[in-house]
């Protein structure tokens, strides 16, 4: 080992860990797949301004953050978006200047925004050398209008003259002065002396004294300068050398860090995982392994013996290590190793994950550390790298070599690079190729590297490549030429005008680049859900229950917020009246480590950024002892024989045998009745099991008989006391308004999902709950409202509950809508019957919140009666063929947080969380501070994630689910050796449509203005853009926009009618695309104000 | 009921035609079309299933005449090539099981591809799949196996290849299908000698003869078709193939590598049972490598982290054991663990999503720490015995440079000697030359031509003509000077540069192999 002083430098430490820390910011932070828990994407950048924010993670990573303008344009034709919109997000951005003239002609005036209008609807695309032939040869594109010009702009230009629009185009462009040269790349190889001096003339015109070939040098220079500069910033070595020889060492290395990585990480998959993994952690325990292997030796890797032996024990010592071999200065380190870790970032994120999690309970008690992952990549590297170099240029892998290298043979620089940029003409890349391929000559080629550099840089400044101004044919010429046409200009309009007013549209053109555009797109397209969203919340003015509860409703039924849940409310209301139903975060106030009857660990059932301290078990019910005991048998008989199933025939080889030829017959059936019958398939085989393994009756352990100790997240309390009860109750019913008119009745409706083959359940799961089942939360909740202890403490707390009142707490499947209820043996007898007619009323929900389901779902009925409907989603939540039992939170669009009484009588489409709160017992806003800082960060959270999984499902999302393969059992992989998919499969977000979250509060806007001051997180949200704020005045009823930077702003619009329909299915009959909001006919009932 | 085995391959074949021809001109595409595409294959292979269950009740009812024909396929003086089939016995029983296996893939397959860029694509594989499936298991005759064989193969690296944008994927696809030939090498050489020993490429005449065929030629035949079975069933050292196929989507991994097409070598053993008993030789070979295999899976397979590939090294881990079982001569237990295996292993995969849910809290058995502490071992497995790496060293980068250097010969001597075409004449090819024109340089003086030529001839009188002019001017004219020092000097280095080059492994391998070449 090397031992020289610069390695004891505890400066070089610090700086390396504190870049190592700083990439918590840009790698993905997502979870381990059974904990997946929807959270922003770019939640590293959530403290900048969303486009901002966008800016710089395309900056970084090169991914573009908006929708694909295709896709846009696909909306504006359906419809999705309208000019009215597009008319408004141009008005929205004062920068953009729409009103200002651009040009004015006699008959018209040109304005930016008409040009923008233009840009943004049709491709303004600058067009090369052979697109250009191509339209002018094939596509008559001189003698006919272009194909997408309206009719009405088409009659304007006059389009039955033979010559009007080839006149057209010359008359722009002699304006323009340019000239159109026919040459095409075929030709270059022998060139007229003509040609050749015209061109030159414009090189000589740069610099008269140094020749042509003189002055490519120099700028190859330049250029060698630049590239390796952009080493640490945008490249790593690797970039440098896959863009001069066109492999990628990423193809060899990746396989092997992958490899190790998971073995390092993995928590069950495989029998044997890298040794020594805790003891040591990763980078020591690979490289106490690597000594053995002889990978290095089979590849012929140069000087491998020498590396791997000087490499130290420390991670960090190694990466300062390596980065010293290469050669990277060091003030670039910071930015080399954040590139590092982004060329893979599915893993590099995992691992940070874990670091930053030390408490993840895990089979796996490894403790991988960022600094491991990428002391081992950059050795892997430097072996690698120093393979290329040595067998392409027979030098070593780093810099000052190569550097010096490349400046004494800058011509094979700039063929290298041209080739391998891929955009050299078919003759040159042949060439170039070939001379490229004779690797072990290199000296001996000197002047066949400098003609073909020649050549190339011919080829450079012929007409047929872009100029770097801009100024040529193929640009500015044909989108001057497109645009024209397309505002419905003659070639005599284009006389009257200067080349200054040509030029001015071009500029305001390349001002309005993509991302100004898709801005734009952004805010028309959520401008038009928008405006369909608050023009149904004002016409449903004082048209909704439960405003106040005047009357005492029939029961009263607290679903998550959750989207999914808005149809299943509305149709339960539908079908009577006097139920009222509220929604709030779905862990009812109540943050807990829960550990179930047959669980071996605690899981924390609150939203993740909470910590609980306080745990909950899941008991057998005294009495039911003895079935107990046979419970445990049987689950312990069917947990081995899963074992043998799922682990032992991966395992065992010889056990495998006699196993697999006993249960053949058996699979087979099962095998075929999943393919044909798979529901029945599914309750016979959960029939079977439970035959061996019986129900048992259970009740919750929450109260804790040890008043004195305090609970703490780091020490959690089995139980709350009694006063946290109360607390938990009081504050849970504060928050959600209901702390009057009790029914008789209240249900608490947790959510989760269940399907089948699909890694990403816990996406489905709730949110609010860090993505598992609410239930227990629920059933919890329930059995401390019940208590009569408790229900003394509240009412000394001021909130009342009658003593005929009963809390009930069930779960909602939202997969295969099945409602399991809690408790039930408990429900006293005079409240039966209630309950069996709620039941039945549940029932009807079911059905129809299935069968509006079916609408979106592409295998399902159209237009099923509601028992199909229900029979379908049923067996689709069974079918394990099925890669999208439930649509999940897809078209969530807004969040309403106010009473029932706001979004009750109208159709939302499953796109809106619904929270309760009643502002009018709230004067001061702390109840709406509190709701808004727990349903902020989740609703975003949620959406946020959809959005930028949809407008990009490849980069951001994990894309398509087909060729997905657990890994370790914390992630997704494409094939075996491919980086952590992370984000949603494309399987999810399909027919989502992404925009900003819409958070309309019913509160006066000076109560959240007192809020937005006081409360920094929810600040960096509304004022960053990450979510769009309304109010809607509890009294009048007005709504007032906030606008970032401004404040508040009364919404203004012309009233307009919103359909009435009879029922909810009326909404959406026939439909299959997303439907604007509509009214639904409301009785003439109790409750209504 | 014997002809009904023409119509279970014939099924899906149309059903890849249909599939297959609509998308080309364009009646199938995109998502509007998807219930079309999956209904032309369902039907059919359900069609398939059906008459492949009918089949199976009626030779268990023994109503089958054991084989039948539809005629002559080919016929040159003594080769005799039929289009017949096998309609009773294990072929019958495992193409029954097969086509209710592809049924249940298939339907698996219809929600889980939905809106897939490749939909039809995949549809048009899989039929094609089945019935080339079906017809190497029917198949009557080497021939007909062999092209079931082929096709099978191509729609595995069609699939492998299903996203073809990764390069990952392309680059295993195409290795799969490289090392698969090498099969097909000891399929056809096998085919070959049946037909010069017996007179007959049918399977019934082969086993029926194979009693009499001296052990010499027994050996030499099943050992070509052990070979091919190798390589389809991804046995050592073959096996690496098998891992690099995780990269389609999964009921194609389910079908091809869990259920259907890894058993092909199986079952070609099993068919070929009298030859290979004939055989002891073959026997303990395919005893021998089966074991290896089977040791060789079980220890990669422990330290496999992700599901397909830890399924994927227990899967030939089975078929090593078949292999061991081929070798011993339990024949029997060997048919029922390939269709227990195929079953089983089909349903691990196709579940293979779930496999995290399904044992959350019921983690696997660790290796004995004794074991699992030894680091040298863990590299051993993880790394797969190198076998990878060694077949990389070993084969495939001597061919490749093996290749360059020939292209590179091509390239320079080759299009050098048939003369390349000029440019024309006075013409320029980049600015740099036309300053020099106007300089009045040239570059390339080093000596001065009298002549242009091009081609062999041409050349040849240019040379001619330069060599006279230069002997002329540097020893006649000039006197002898230091040209002549540096001139032997570089003459020199060439000789040295040609007898490295010679003396490369590569080479040396080469020289072996062109005389073994002549000698025989």
């Amino acid at each position: 080992m090397q031992e020289s002083p610069f390695f004891k430098t505890p400066v070089l430490r610090e700086q390396i860990t504190a870049a190592l820390n700083h990439l918590d910011h840009v790698l993905p932070g997502q979870a381990p797949i059974l904990d997946f828990v929807h959270h922003n994407t770019l939640h590293g950048f959530q403290h900048l301004p969303f486009e901002e924010a966008l800016a710089e993670f395309e900056a970084l990573t090169g991914t573009c953050g908006y929708l694909p303008e295709a896709q846009n344009r696909a909306f504006y034709h359906q419809g999705r978006i309208d000019d009215r919109d597009l008319s408004a997000a141009f008005a929205h951005d004062p920068k953009l200047l729409a009103e200002q003239i651009v040009c004015t002609l006699k008959d018209k005036t040109i304005t930016r925004q008409d040009l923008y209008r233009i840009a943004m609807l049709f491709d303004l695309q600058a067009v090369n050398i052979s697109q250009l032939n191509w339209q002018i040869e094939e596509m008559d594109a001189l003698s006919a209008v272009q194909a997408d010009v309206p009719e009405q702009v088409r009659s304007q230009l006059g389009a039955g003259q033979g010559n009007a629009i080839r006149q057209l185009w010359e008359n722009i462009l002699n304006k323009l002065e340019l000239e159109q040269a026919a040459v095409h790349p075929e030709n270059m190889l022998d060139l007229s002396v003509e040609q050749a001096e015209d061109w030159l003339a414009q090189v000589s015109l740069v610099d008269n004294r140094a020749s042509a070939h003189q002055q490519m040098l120099q700028q190859a220079e330049t250029a060698l300068d630049e590239l390796l500069s952009e080493l640490g910033d945008s490249i790593t070595l690797r970039g440098f050398i896959m863009a001069l020889s066109g492999t990628d060492i990423l193809d060899s290395v990746r396989p092997q860090l992958i490899r190790l990585c998971a073995s390092g990480l993995d928590e069950g998959m495989a029998a044997w995982q890298l040794p020594e993994r805790s003891q040591l952690g990763l980078y020591a325990a690979w490289r106490a392994t690597a000594q053995y292997d002889a990978s290095p030796f089979l590849h012929d890797l140069p000087d491998w013996q020498q590396i791997m032996s000087e490499l130290p024990e420390d991670a960090v010592d190694t990466i300062i290590l390596q980065l010293t071999h290469l050669e990277i200065p060091q003030a670039k380190w910071e930015g080399y190793l954040r590139r590092l870790a982004l060329e893979i970032p599915g893993w590099s994120g995992m691992i940070n994950w874990r670091q930053h999690r030390p408490k993840y309970r895990t089979e796996n008690d490894a403790a991988p550390t960022l600094a491991d992952y990428l002391a081992i990549r950059l050795t892997l590297d430097r072996l690698w790298l120093n393979q290329i170099c040595r067998d392409t240029w027979n030098v070593e892998a780093k810099l000052s070599s190569l550097q010096s290298y490349f400046r004494k043979n800058l011509s094979q620089f700039i063929v290298r690079r041209q080739l391998h940029q891929k955009d050299l003409p078919e003759y040159l890349t042949q060439l170039a190729e070939s001379l490229t391929n004779r690797t072990d000559s290199e000296h001996h080629h000197r002047a066949g590297w400098q003609q073909l550099a020649d050549l190339i840089e011919t080829w450079q400044l012929s007409p047929m490549t872009k100029n770097n101004d801009g100024r040529s044919v193929c640009n500015s010429g044909w989108r001057l030429f497109r645009l024209c046409q397309h505002l419905g200009l003659t070639a005599t309009h284009i006389e009257l005008l200067h080349k200054t007013d040509l030029q001015q549209m071009l500029a305001v053109l390349d001002e309005f680049n993509v991302t100004e555009r898709s801005k734009v797109w952004l805010y028309a397209y959520e401008h038009h859900y928008r405006e369909a969203f608050f023009q149904a919340l004002c016409s449903n003015h004082n048209r909704g229950r439960w405003a106040k509860r005047n009357e005492r409703p029939d029961s009263q039924i607290i679903f998550c917020m959750d989207d999914r849940e808005e149809s299943f409310r509305r149709h339960l209301e539908e079908l009577n009246p006097a139920i009222e139903t509220l929604g709030a975060a779905g862990f009812f106030g109540v943050a807990m480590n829960y550990k179930g009857l047959d669980d071996r660990n605690v899981t924390p059932l609150c939203p993740v950024v909470v910590t609980p301290a306080h745990e909950v078990q899941e008991l057998a019910r005294t009495g039911s002892e003895k079935n107990l005991l046979s419970h445990n048998r049987g689950r312990t008989l069917n947990q081995r024989i899963a074992n043998m199933l799922h682990q032992g025939l991966r395992r065992n080889l010889l056990l495998s045998h006699p196993v697999i030829d006993a249960i053949a017959p058996v699979t087979f059936a099962g095998l075929l009745g999943k393919s044909l019958l798979p529901k029945p398939q599914r309750n016979l085989v959960s029939g079977i099991a439970q035959l061996f393994s019986p129900k048992v009756e259970t009740q919750l352990l929450f109260t804790a008989k040890d008043n004195s100790t305090a609970a703490e997240p780091d020490h959690p309390k089995l139980g709350f006391t009694d006063n946290e009860q109360a607390d938990r109750v009081a504050g849970f019913l504060r928050n959600t308004g209901l702390t009057y008119g009790f029914s008789e009745l209240v249900v608490l409706m947790g959510h989760g999902s269940i399907s089948q083959n699909n890694p990403h359940l816990a996406a489905y799961d709730c949110g609010a709950c860090s993505g598992r089942h609410g239930g227990p939360n629920a059933r919890v909740f329930a059995a401390m409202a019940n208590r009569p202890e408790i229900r003394e403490l509240l009412a000394e707390r001021g909130i009342t509950i009658p003593s005929d009142t009963w809390f009930i707490g069930a779960e909602h499947n939202t997969c295969n809508e099945e409602i399991s209820w809690y408790d039930i043996s408990d429900v006293p007898a005079e409240r039966l019957a209630g309950l069996k007619k709620l039941q039945r009323e549940m029932r009807h929900a079911q059905l129809m919140s299935a069968h509006e389901r079916c609408r979106r779902l592409a295998s399902a009925p159209r237009n099923p009666t509601p028992d199909e409907a229900l029979a379908h989603i049923e067996e689709r939540a069974t079918d394990f063929s099925q890669a999208r039992p439930e649509l999940g939170h897809a078209t969530n669009a807004s969040a309403v947080v106010g009473r029932r009484s706001l979004t009750q009588g109208a159709f939302f489409d499953r796109r809106v969380f619904l929270i309760s709160y009643d502002p009018t017992q709230d004067p001061d806003g702390k109840v709406l501070e509190n709701v808004l800082l727990a349903v902020g960060p989740v609703g975003a959270g949620i959406n946020l994630e959809y959005y930028f999984s949809t407008v990009n499902n490849e980069r951001f999302g994990c894309g398509t689910k087909v060729p997905h393969n657990v890994t370790g059992f914390f992630g997704v992989m494409e094939g075996a050796s491919s980086d952590l998919r992370t984000g949603l499969p494309q399987q999810m977000i399909e027919i989502h449509e992404p925009m900003r979250l819409q958070i309309l509060v019913e509160a006066k806007t000076a109560v959240l203005e007192q809020i937005y001051a006081r409360q920094e997180s929810l600040r960096e949200l509304i004022a960053g853009g990450w979510v769009h704020l309304s109010a809607k005045d509890p009294d009048s009823g007005e709504i007032f926009i906030f606008e970032r930077g401004s404040g508040f702003m009364p919404w203004q619009t012309e009233a307009e009618e919103l359909p009435v329909y009879d029922k909810s299915p009326d909404c959406y009959r026939d439909q299959t695309l997303p439907v604007p909001p509509a009214l639904i006919k409301q009785p003439d009932l109790l409750g209504a104000v | 009921m014997d002809a009904l085995v023409i119509l279970i391959p014939l099924m899906p074949f149309i059903a890849a035609t249909l599939i297959g021809m609509g998308h080309l001109f364009g009646a199938i595409s995109g998502e509007a079309s998807e219930s079309a595409t999956a209904d032309i294959a369902n039907w059919a292979i359900s069609m398939s299933c059906l008459l492949a269950l009918t089949l199976l009740g009626s030779d268990l009812l023994d109503k089958n005449a054991g084989s039948y024909s539809i005629g002559q396929w080919l016929n040159s003086d003594t080769l005799n090539v039929q289009m017949n089939f096998i309609t009773t016995g294990f072929s019958v029983r495992l193409a029954a099981l097969f086509s209710v296996l592809l049924v249940i893939i298939l339907r698996f397959s219809v929600n889980y591809m939905h809106r897939e860029a490749g939909y039809h694509r995949f549809f048009f594989i899989l039929s094609l799949f089945a019935s080339a499936m079906l017809l190497l298991v029917l198949s009557g005759n080497a021939v007909g196996t062999f092209i079931g064989w082929e096709i099978a193969g191509f729609c595995s690296y069609l699939l492998i290849a299903y996203a073809y944008d990764r390069p990952v994927a392309a680059t295993n696809a195409t290795r799969v299908f490289v090392t698969n030939r090498i099969g097909d090498a000891g399929f056809i050489l096998g085919i070959g000698l049946s037909y010069a020993w017996i007179d007959s490429i049918n399977w019934n005449d082969l086993n029926a003869t194979a009693a009499q065929l001296p052990s010499g030629q027994a050996t030499a035949i099943s050992t070509c078709f052990a070979i091919a079975a190798f390589t389809k069933s991804a046995q050592f050292p073959f096996i690496p193939w098998l891992a690099r196929t995780m990269e389609g989507p999964t009921p194609s991994s389910a079908v091809f590598y869990g259920a259907v097409m890894v058993h092909a070598g199986v079952y070609l053993l099993i068919l070929l049972e009298p030859v290979f008993e004939q055989a002891p030789f073959t026997m303990a070979l395919v005893a021998i490598i089966g074991a290896i295999t089977a040791v060789y899976a079980v220890i990669v397979g422990l330290t496999q982290t992700d599901a397909k590939s830890s399924l994927i090294f227990a899967t030939s881990g089975q078929l090593g054991l078949m292999f061991l079982e081929c070798g011993l001569g339990y024949w029997q237990l060997v048919s029922w663990h390939l269709c227990a295996h195929a079953v089983v292993r089909g349903y691990q995969f196709l579940t293979a999503p779930s496999l995290m849910h399904n044992v959350q809290g019921n983690p696997i058995k660790p290796v004995p720490p004794a074991i699992a502490r030894l680091r040298w071992a863990y590299v051993v497995s993880s790394q797969r015995f190198w076998l990878d790496q060694f077949n990389d060293w070993a084969l495939v980068r001597p061919i490749r440079r093996l290749a360059h250097d020939l292209g590179h010969f091509d390239d320079h001597i080759v299009d050098g000697i048939m003369g390349a075409p000029a440019p024309a004449i006075r013409a320029i090819s980049s600015l740099a030359q036309l300053e020099e024109k106007n300089i009045g340089a040239r570059l390339d003086n080093e000596f001065d031509s009298f002549a242009h030529g091009s081609g062999l001839a041409g050349k040849l009188t240019e040379w001619t003509a330069a060599i006279l002019h230069w002997f002329e001017d540097r020893f006649v004219l000039r006197g002898i000077g230091k040209g002549t020092i540096s001139y032997g000097r570089k003459l020199g280095h060439i000789a040295n540069k040609f007898e490295q080059l010679v003396l490369r492994p590569r080479y040396l391998v080469l020289f072996v192999f062109i005389t073994l070449l002549v000698a025989f």
